[in-house]
């Protein structure tokens, strides 16, 4: 046997051998996707069912409120609350680290360590403790049960990780060539526009994941805050599938494959970005 | 009640409108409020909502619309109403309601007494109205009511080996048990760890403070001596006690019940992993319907039974509707909460399983089931409404009932688990409990 | 006007000492001065005005015997009542250490975990994108989801575990995970850490790929074995990546809260009691709001410490590699 073969047997081998590991790993979750297209009688049966003999869509046909079986849960208004308060939020988080970042890596002030480490620590506040204080001044400010009550509190909560990313980006970024370009006659504003963001885009794109996922994800803080359909979002749609002495499992498991196929397309399409983004985001500089 | 139970129990109502169709709705009976909006925040869930689905005949019939706020369960619910109350923000009109939460709200629901009159209060049962009574005042029109009575499997009653065996080990005869002591020796005869369990009951907060509730009355004893002392603690305290913890010792429940709560029972009975199961009404339908459930058809019923003081267990609460004091419209909030628990709506609710609050439809819904041949439910019905009219009683109706549980629960899962004897477990927890109700003033 | 790695000593700026009438000179003048002020601006107001303001609100409750149900209470002073009664409190106490216990078991065993399949990862050369994409999958549930999967899941009669190893013959026992003792304490760890160990993989992952290969060649020829070279070469290099992710993790632990929250409810007997479970139920079921938004406090100090802990790690490996590098 000649050693590429060798090689590429090993490889193989390897590569099966990390497959397997993925997927033992993500077994608790396929089984909450599979449980979603089987009806409840199968999925807690005892003795148990491994094989399954009824896959169905009946789960999300109810969902959808086909057959008017039940009141349709509202799942179109949650899927655009989600969608408008995760996609707004990650955006002005963006902008907002993007500027805090800049100014980190780029400009020499007062107390600099102080504010960076600062910012850090109120992300460390526990959402419960402030769940009642927000829900207050929410309510006096008028925007309990709105999509802006709850974008607002999802930038604070990206801001400061999405600032230590790109902060750590543009250390990377050698002024070099922003000073260069300015002595081409840019503006510092042209020059970081042309220059400095094109070369800071997966820093930018892996924050902009995280902080996706978080505000898609919340539930905590969207319990407290949002009431209708006018800004509940998809985790506490979920929350629709229990009554006081029971839960709908299969009708949630279905409702979370509903959750969880966005984010997982969106986090497949920015892969390449997200590891390299990672790498020079945080450490280095 | 899982999508499945629904399905049946839809198509078993797909009769509603045609019958509705016959019933005469005058349209002047709840007023006319044209052009108003309600404001309600109701309760969520499959076995609510139908109800709901009737909304819109009321609409109809006065020209308003009804806007909900929030539709979730009533724990959610009870957070969002204390979190209004808070914020000031008690913008809306009618509010869900159950009979055990509502004396932690104090005054923001209004005395129904002044809006509704005495004629639509007579249709409602007695004990039912006294136990949606706060302080004197009439804060909520009970919708359907539950309490709880003991299913059983009834195949293993009748075969003959577990007759003769249980005779020669217990010395008296297998049969649905009349006392829990019984219960204890019966499940510890038909538990079979860990394919097969004797009995069950729900582990965890305010859930196992009501069933341990119930027992200790069964036993003779009181949460409460008449000066607001705690005297949970007391001999009948922990005759009561022990008997969850004997059960649970013994291997005759399922390891985890200390985890268990309401759908964690009801899924376990309908496994036919257990003999006997205490449990609420609108479970019936559901352990009777064979898309759902593996002992359909062989699912008995008893009325539940007698602790050592010649009391039946009889932990009751009603699901309810209220109208707020802020409410810009009561009258409109009044006729809206009359025409959800008026005649038709509570037979739309009683043809789903769930318990009615006015007499006349526990009798009419008892005969509809009666000429459709659906002997069961006419056996639930019948036990059921024993039980309510005889055996229901309510926690304290008092603003403290949730915080006292919240010292209680931990402490019986203490005992159950062995941490501690019973006797101290009690102690502990009516210390604590003195300082709650010492903080609250009554003391 | 570069800044080196941050966690150095920073040279001490002119300070801002004229706050000179003339105020346009003076910006023209210390336009560089005020830029990243501008910068910061709308970072700093969006912190302080969701966390500063409603702390500062929850500070002012917890010194009031705060009823949510009774908002007249919020005006009555009481000190630091709330807080003494805290002191005294042996579950208090207990949920504290217990707390601190589930943060330090699971961040250590999610780090080791990520780790492991970093490496394996790294290794591979084909169709990474995809596995990548498989690794992260437990990050797309939300919080709630994993706490209702798991409560199924460990469930004793009817939990797909149960009946797993009753089917494989390991067991012929039902075993109750969430209620024995160690066990609900591992289930519920369990469980966070399935949630949250694809963020350590994710940035091990990161760090491994920014590794330079040449000290490993180097190694490698002068004789090291493979476990030489990961002890002495990739371990050290990857350490600050490992503080990045705890430190990311810590800032969000609390999260674990929705989990704890649905599959035990700090029980049985207390058990598994945290003390975010803790403050939810003395918060908003018994209502005292005083008396939680007390205990919300402390926990915050205890995230707040785990934070600043990682942080300063995270400082001084990033000191060691720069001096490495």
């Amino acid at each position: 046997m000649n050693r590429a073969l060798k090689n590429q047997i090993k490889a193989a081998g390897l590569w099966l051998a990390t497959f397997v590991v993925m997927v033992i790993m993500c077994v608790p979750g396929l089984w909450v996707v599979l449980s979603g297209f089987r009806p409840n009688r199968e999925i807690l049966a005892k003795p148990p069912i491994w094989i399954p003999q009824d896959l169905t869509l009946s789960n999300f046909a109810k969902i959808f409120g086909f057959g008017a079986e039940q009141v349709a849960i509202p799942v179109l208004s949650y899927f655009g609350n989600s969608m408008v308060i995760a996609i707004t939020s990650t955006l002005i988080a963006l902008s907002i680290g993007m500027a805090g970042g800049y100014a980190f890596a780029r400009f020499r002030f007062r107390f600099k360590n102080s504010v960076f480490l600062g910012l850090m620590l109120f992300r460390a506040v526990p959402g419960i403790a402030l769940s009642l204080p927000v829900f207050m001044l929410w309510s006096w400010l008028g925007i309990i049960d709105t999509q802006l009550g709850l974008i607002i509190v999802y930038v604070s909560l990206n801001v400061p990780f999405t600032i230590w990313l790109i902060d750590g980006f543009f250390r990377q970024i050698p002024i070099s060539l922003s000073e260069a370009a300015q002595v081409d006659g840019c503006t510092r504003w042209q020059a970081f526009w042309k220059i400095e963001f094109p070369l800071a885009r997966s820093g930018v794109a892996a924050a902009g994941v995280f902080a996706f996922l978080t505000s898609w994800n919340e539930f905590a803080l969207a319990s407290q805050l949002t009431r209708s359909t006018d800004s509940k979002t998809l985790p506490v749609g979920l929350m629709d599938f229990t009554a006081q002495f029971t839960i709908d499992w299969a009708g949630m498991c279905a409702m979370a494959v509903i959750i969880i196929v966005p984010a997982l397309v969106l986090t497949f399409l920015v892969q390449k970005h997200l590891i390299s983004g990672l790498t020079f985001g945080g450490v280095k500089g | 009640m899982s999508l499945n139970a629904f399905k049946t129990m839809a198509a078993s109502a797909a009769l509603i409108p045609a019958l509705l169709a016959g019933t005469a709705f005058a349209a002047g009976d709840y007023g006319s409020f044209e052009d108003y909006t309600l404001r309600v925040k109701l309760i969520g869930g499959a076995q609510y909502e139908p109800l709901y689905a009737e909304i819109s005949k009321w609409e109809e019939a006065t020209g308003a619309t009804v806007e909900i706020l929030s539709r979730k369960n009533h724990f959610e619910l009870d957070r969002e109403i204390k979190q209004d109350i808070a914020a000031g923000t008690l913008d809306w009109c009618v509010g869900s309601n159950h009979t055990s939460f509502a004396p932690q709200y104090g005054n923001i629901y209004v005395d129904l007494r002044d809006h509704v009159s005495g004629d639509v209060l007579a249709g409602f049962v007695p004990l039912v109205l006294e136990h949606s009574t706060v302080n004197d005042r009439l804060v909520q029109l009970p919708r359907h009511s539950d309490v709880s009575n003991l299913f059983y499997i009834k195949s293993l009653y009748q075969d003959a080996d577990n007759q003769s065996q249980f005779a020669a080990e217990y010395g008296y005869d297998l049969a649905p048990p009349e006392t829990w002591q019984q219960v204890s020796d019966q499940a510890k005869f038909f538990a079979n760890p860990p394919d097969f369990f004797g009995t069950q009951f729900v582990g965890k907060d305010e859930a196992i403070t009501g069933r341990f509730y119930e027992m200790l009355v069964a036993e003779g004893g009181q949460l409460f001596n008449d000066g607001w002392e705690p005297t949970f603690n007391s001999e009948a305290g922990v005759r009561a006690l022990t008997w969850f913890v004997d059960l649970y010792q013994a291997g005759a429940v399922p390891a985890g019940v200390p985890n268990y709560l309401w759908d964690d029972t009801g899924l376990g009975f309908a496994s036919g992993t257990v003999a006997m199961n205490l449990d609420w009404g609108g479970w019936s339908a559901f352990f009777n319907d064979p898309e759902n459930s593996k002992v359909a058809g062989d699912v008995g019923l008893t009325r539940a039974p007698k602790g050592s003081a010649g009391i039946r267990t009889g932990w009751s609460g009603s699901h309810t509707f209220s109208v707020t004091e802020t409410c810009d419209n009561k009258e409109a909030a009044a006729s809206f909460v009359s025409f959800l628990t008026d005649y038709d709506r509570q037979m739309v609710e009683a043809r789903k399983g769930l318990l009615p609050t006015r007499t006349q439809v526990w009798d009419d819904a008892k005969a509809e089931f009666r000429a459709d041949g659906n002997d069961f439910l006419v056996t639930v019905f019948e036990t059921y409404q024993a039980s309510m009219a005889e055996d229901a009683f309510t926690p304290p109706l008092i603003p403290e009932w949730i915080e006292v549980s919240n010292v209680l629960w931990p402490q019986l899962q203490a005992a159950m688990i062995g941490d501690k004897s019973a006797k101290e477990a009690l102690d502990e927890a009516a210390a604590d409990a003195r300082i709650v109700m010492e903080d609250a003033g009554y003391l | 006007m570069i800044e080196t790695a941050r966690g150095r000593a920073v040279g001490p700026a002119p300070p801002l000492r004229r706050r000179g009438p003339d105020l346009i000179r003076y910006i023209r003048t210390h336009q560089t001065r005020l830029t990243p002020v501008l910068l910061l601006a709308p970072a700093i107001l969006t912190m302080l005005f969701v966390v500063a303001m409603p702390l500062a609100f929850s500070l002012w409750t917890s010194l009031t015997p705060y009823r949510l149900t009774r908002p007249e209470t919020i005006e009555t002073f009481i000190g630091l009542r709330n807080y003494i009664r805290l002191f005294q409190d042996e579950d208090f106490w207990a949920a504290f250490g217990r707390t601190i216990l589930f943060l330090a078991i699971a961040l250590n065993v999610e780090f080791l975990l990520g780790l492991c399949i970093a490496l394996l990862i790294n290794k591979i050369t084909w169709g990474q994108r995809m596995l990548r994409t498989i690794m992260m999958f437990p990050m797309m549930f939300s919080p709630i989801l994993v706490g209702f999967q798991f409560k199924f899941i460990f469930n004793d009669n009817i939990g797909i575990l149960n009946n797993a190893l009753q089917s494989l013959g390991i067991t012929d026992q039902a075993i109750a995970w969430l209620v024995d003792g160690r066990l609900a304490m591992f289930s519920i760890i369990f469980a966070e850490v399935w949630m949250s160990t694809s963020v350590f993989a994710i940035l091990l992952l990161a760090g491994l790929f920014a590794m330079p290969r040449d000290p490993i060649e180097a190694a490698r020829v002068d004789g090291c074995n493979p476990w030489q070279v990961f002890r002495h070469i990739t371990l050290p290099f990857l350490m600050p990546f490992a503080f990045i992710a705890m430190t990311i993790r810590s800032l969000d632990v609390a999260r674990a809260y929705d989990i704890v929250a649905v599959m035990t409810d700090g029980g049985p007997a207390g058990r598994t009691e945290l003390l975010w479970t803790m403050i939810a139920r003395t918060g908003y079921e018994n209502a005292r709001m005083g008396q939680a938004n007390a205990m919300a406090y402390i926990s915050t100090i205890l995230s707040i410490a785990f934070t600043y802990y990682f942080f300063t790690k995270l400082v001084a490996a990033r000191r060691y590699m720069g001096g490495a590098e």
